[in-house]
C-alpha cells in the first residue's frame, strides 16, 4: 500500500514540477529521487513497516511474492531512468508529463501484482494500458509513432472488451469478483469456462503470446525507442504477474482444463517469436520479436504453476528486464538501428560493446548469466509437472535458435569493420551499464541473493 | 400476460431489432441512430429491474454523450455516403466462422447454466436504487473507487499531451 499511494502522489508531483520548474535536469532529478524513495518504501513494507492501514475489503493482498516483484520493477525502472532519462527529452515537449505517466503505470503495476478481486485486476490493466497508448504516440511528428499508437489503442481496447466480457460471465456464474470465491466453485459451469477462456485470450494479448501477438512488432518498432524499452520490459513482466496470479488463484482448481491450452500457446509463441526474429534486419524489430520469444519462456511458468514456477518467474522478470533495458539503452545511442549499424562498435566503444555482449549472452541463456539460471528454473518447473515433456524439449530447441540472432549483433560488433555513428555518452551512463552487467553475472552465479528475499 | 411481461417482450424485440439494424445498415449515420434506439430499449430493461440509476446513466452517458461523439466523428470524416470498401470474400468467411463459433459457445454456456432456472426480480428489490448503490460504493468498493481516480487523471494528462498544439 505504501508504494501505491506514494507512486500516485509522485505522479501528481511530477505534473506540477513540469509547470514550476524551468530546468529539465531538475525534473529528471526529482523523478530519479522519487523512484529511489519508492524502492525504499517498498522494502520497508517488506520488513513489516506499513505506513497505511487501509481496509481493502479483501480486494488486495500484499504478500511476499507481490512485494518482491514490485521491488524488481522499481529497481528496473530506477536503472531505466538512470540510463535513458536524458533520451526521453528528445521525444517531445512534455518532459515532466512523460514521467507522470510512468509513475501512473507503476501504480497499475502495483495493482496487478497484488489483486484479489477481478475489479482491481481490470483497473490495474487499464491504468497500465492508457498511459502506454499515449507514450507510444508521444513522437507526434513521426507517422510511424502515430500509426503504432492508434493500432495499439484499437487492439488494446478490443482485448479489454474481451476481458470485461469474461469478467461479466464469471460474475454471472459465481456472483463475486473475489478470486478466492471463484476458485471455490465446486462444479464450474459452461458459463465460467467461457469466461475463463475470454480472460485467457485477453491476457495472452496483453503479454503478446502467439496467436495474439500481431500488434507487438509494429507497436514496439513504431514507438519512440526509450518507451519501447519500458514497454518491452517492465510492463510485459507486470502483465505476466497478473496472468500467473489470475490463473493460479482464481482458476487454480481448473488447471486440468486450461493446461493444454497454455501448453499450445507457449509452443506457438516460442516458435513464432524465435523463427521470425531470425529474419529481421533491424535490431529494434529483432528485439520486439525476441520479447515475444522470451514471453514464450515466461509462459512456461504459467503452464507449470508450482513453487519453482513462481521463483522462476521472479528471477526471469529480473534477468529479462535488466538485460533488455541495457540493450535498449545502448541502442538509443546508435544512429543506425540495423545490424550493420553495430559494425565495428568494439573498436570505438569497447566498454559499450562488452556490456552489450553480456546482456545479449544473458538473453540467449548462456551459463554464468542470469538469463541461463532463470531459463533453467522455468524448464525445471515444467519438467516437475511430469506431463507434456515435448514442450520442454521444444523450448530448449527454440532457445538454441535464439542464439543465432543474438550472436549476430555480437558478430557485427567484434568481427566486422565499420564506423558506428554513436552519440556521446556520459560517465554516469557507462558506470550504470557496468554495474548492470555485473549484476547480471552475480545473479547468474548466486540466484539465491534474489530468491532468499522471497522467503525471509 | 401482464403489463410487465408485455413491456419486457416489446423492449427485447426492439433491442434485438435495433442491434441487427446497426450491423446491417449501409449508411453509418443510420447505424448510429439505431444504436441509440438499442440503448434506450436496454435502459427500459434496467427500469423494469428497478435499477433506475443505471438506466439514467446509460441514457446520459451512452445514448447522449458517446453517440453524439460518434455522429461528430462520422460527419467530420464525411462517411455519410455509402463508401464501404469491398471486403475480401475469404475474410468475410473467416469472420463469419469465428463469430459463429463464439455464438455457439455462448449459447451452449447459457443453455447449461443455472441462470435459466433463476428469475429476475422484476418491480421488486431495491438493490439498484441510488441510496444502496452509493452506500456500497463508499463502503465496500471505496478502494477501487478511489483508485479509478488515478485512471482518469492519467487519461486527462494523456489527452493534454496528445492534443495540445506544439
Amino acid at each position: 500500500m505504501n508504494a501505491l499511494i506514494l507512486s500516485a502522489v509522485l505522479g501528481v508531483i511530477m505534473m506540477f514540477s513540469g509547470v514550476m520548474l524551468k530546468q529539465k535536469s531538475a525534473v529528471r532529478n526529482i523523478a530519479i529521487t522519487g523512484l529511489f524513495l519508492l524502492l525504499v518504501v517498498n522494502i520497508l513494507e517488506m520488513s513489516g513497516m506499513s505506513f497505511f492501514r487501509i481496509n481493502t475489503a479483501g480486494m488486495m493482498h500484499f504478500d511476499r511474492f507481490s512485494l518482491l516483484f514490485n521491488c524488481i520493477v522499481f529497481f528496473s525502472t530506477f536503472v531505466y531512468l538512470l540510463l535513458s532519462a536524458r533520451d526521453i527529452e528528445k521525444t517531445g515537449n512534455y518532459y515532466a508529463e512523460y514521467f507522470t505517466l510512468i509513475f501512473f503505470i507503476l501504480c497499475g503495476v502495483i495493482l496487478v501484482s497484488s489483486f484479489q478481486s477481478l475489479l482491481i485486476l481490470f483497473l490495474g490493466i487499464e491504468i497500465i494500458s492508457i498511459p502506454l497508448y499515449i507514450l507510444t504516440g508521444s513522437d507526434k511528428k513521426n507517422l510511424k509513432s502515430n500509426e503504432a499508437s492508434l493500432k495499439y489503442f484499437l487492439l488494446g481496447a478490443f482485448s479489454t472488451g474481451l476481458m470485461l466480457m469474461g469478467i461479466a460471465l464469471i460474475y454471472g456464474s459465481v456472483g463475486s469478483f473475489s478470486t478466492a470465491q471463484i476458485n471455490m466453485t465446486e462444479k464450474p459451469g459452461a458459463l465460467m469456462i467461457a469466461g475463463m477462456i475470454l480472460l485467457l485470450f485477453s491476457m495472452s494479448f496483453k503479454v503478446s503470446a502467439a496467436p495474439f501477438h500481431f500488434w507487438t512488432p509494429d507497436v514496439y518498432d513504431g514507438a519512440p525507442t526509450v518507451f519501447t524499452s519500458f514497454m518491452a520490459t517492465i510492463v510485459k513482466v507486470a502483465a505476466f504477474i497478473a496472468f500467473i496470479r489470475l490463473f493460479g488463484e482464481a482458476f487454480g482448481n481448473l488447471q486440468p482444463q486450461w493446461q493444454i491450452w497454455i501448453a499450445l500457446i507457449t509452443a506457438a509463441t516460442l516458435f513464432i517469436g524465435n523463427i521470425t526474429a531470425v529474419f529481421q534486419q533491424s535490431v529494434k524489430r529483432m528485439l520486439a520479436y525476441s520479447s515475444i520469444a522470451q514471453a514464450g519462456f515466461m509462459l512456461l511458468s504459467l503452464y507449470a504453476m508450482n513453487a519453482d514456477a513462481k521463483e522462476g518467474l521472479l528471477l526471469y522478470s529480473a534477468a529479462y528486464s535488466l538485460a533488455t533495458i541495457g540493450i535498449f539503452a545502448v541502442l538509443i545511442k546508435m544512429n543506425d538501428y540495423t545490424f550493420d549499424g553495430f559494425n565495428g562498435l568494439a573498436k570505438y566503444q569497447p566498454l559499450l560493446a562488452a556490456t552489450t555482449t553480456i546482456f545479449l549472452l544473458s538473453l540467449a541463456g548462456i551459463p554464468l548469466t542470469a538469463g541461463f539460471i532463470s531459463k533453467f528454473y522455468m524448464l525445471k518447473a515444467a519438467v516437475a509437472t511430469g506431463r507434456h515433456l515435448w514442450l520442454v524439449i521444444f523450448a530448449v530447441l527454440m532457445a538454441a535458435v535464439s542464439v543465432y540472432y543474438y550472436f549476430r549483433v555480437i558478430q557485427a560488433m567484434y568481427f566486422k569493420e565499420g564506423q558506428p555513428g554513436i552519440i556521446t555518452t556520459s560517465p554516469v551512463f557507462k558506470y550504470t551499464l557496468v554495474v548492470l552487467a555485473a549484476l547480471i553475472i552475480i545473479l547468474g552465479i548466486f540466484p539465491n541473493l534474489l530468491l532468499n528475499w522471497y522467503y525471509f | 400476460m401482464n403489463v410487465t411481461q408485455i413491456l419486457f417482450w416489446f423492449l427485447s424485440v426492439l433491442a434485438l431489432f435495433g442491434a441487427l439494424m446497426v450491423v446491417t445498415s449501409k449508411n453509418p449515420v443510420h447505424s448510429v441512430l439505431w444504436l441509440i434506439a438499442t440503448f434506450f430499449s436496454i435502459s427500459g430493461h434496467y427500469i423494469l429491474l428497478n435499477a433506475q440509476f443505471l438506466a439514467i446513466v446509460n441514457i446520459i452517458v451512452y445514448a447522449g454523450a458517446i453517440m453524439v461523439l460518434f455522429l461528430f466523428v462520422i460527419m467530420l470524416m464525411n462517411l455519410n455516403k455509402t463508401t464501404e470498401p469491398k471486403k475480401n470474400r475469404w475474410l468475410k468467411l473467416a469472420g463469419g466462422v469465428a463469430g459463429g463459433c463464439l455464438l455457439l459457445v455462448f449459447i451452449a454456456a447459457l443453455k447449461s447454466s443455472e441462470i435459466t432456472q433463476q428469475t429476475a426480480e422484476v418491480k421488486t428489490g431495491d438493490i439498484g436504487l441510488i441510496k444502496n448503490l452509493g452506500r456500497e460504493l463508499f463502503s465496500t468498493y471505496v478502494v477501487p473507487f478511489e483508485i479509478s481516480s488515478i485512471l482518469f487523471l492519467s487519461a486527462m494528462v494523456g489527452a493534454v499531451v496528445i492534443g495540445k498544439k506544439e
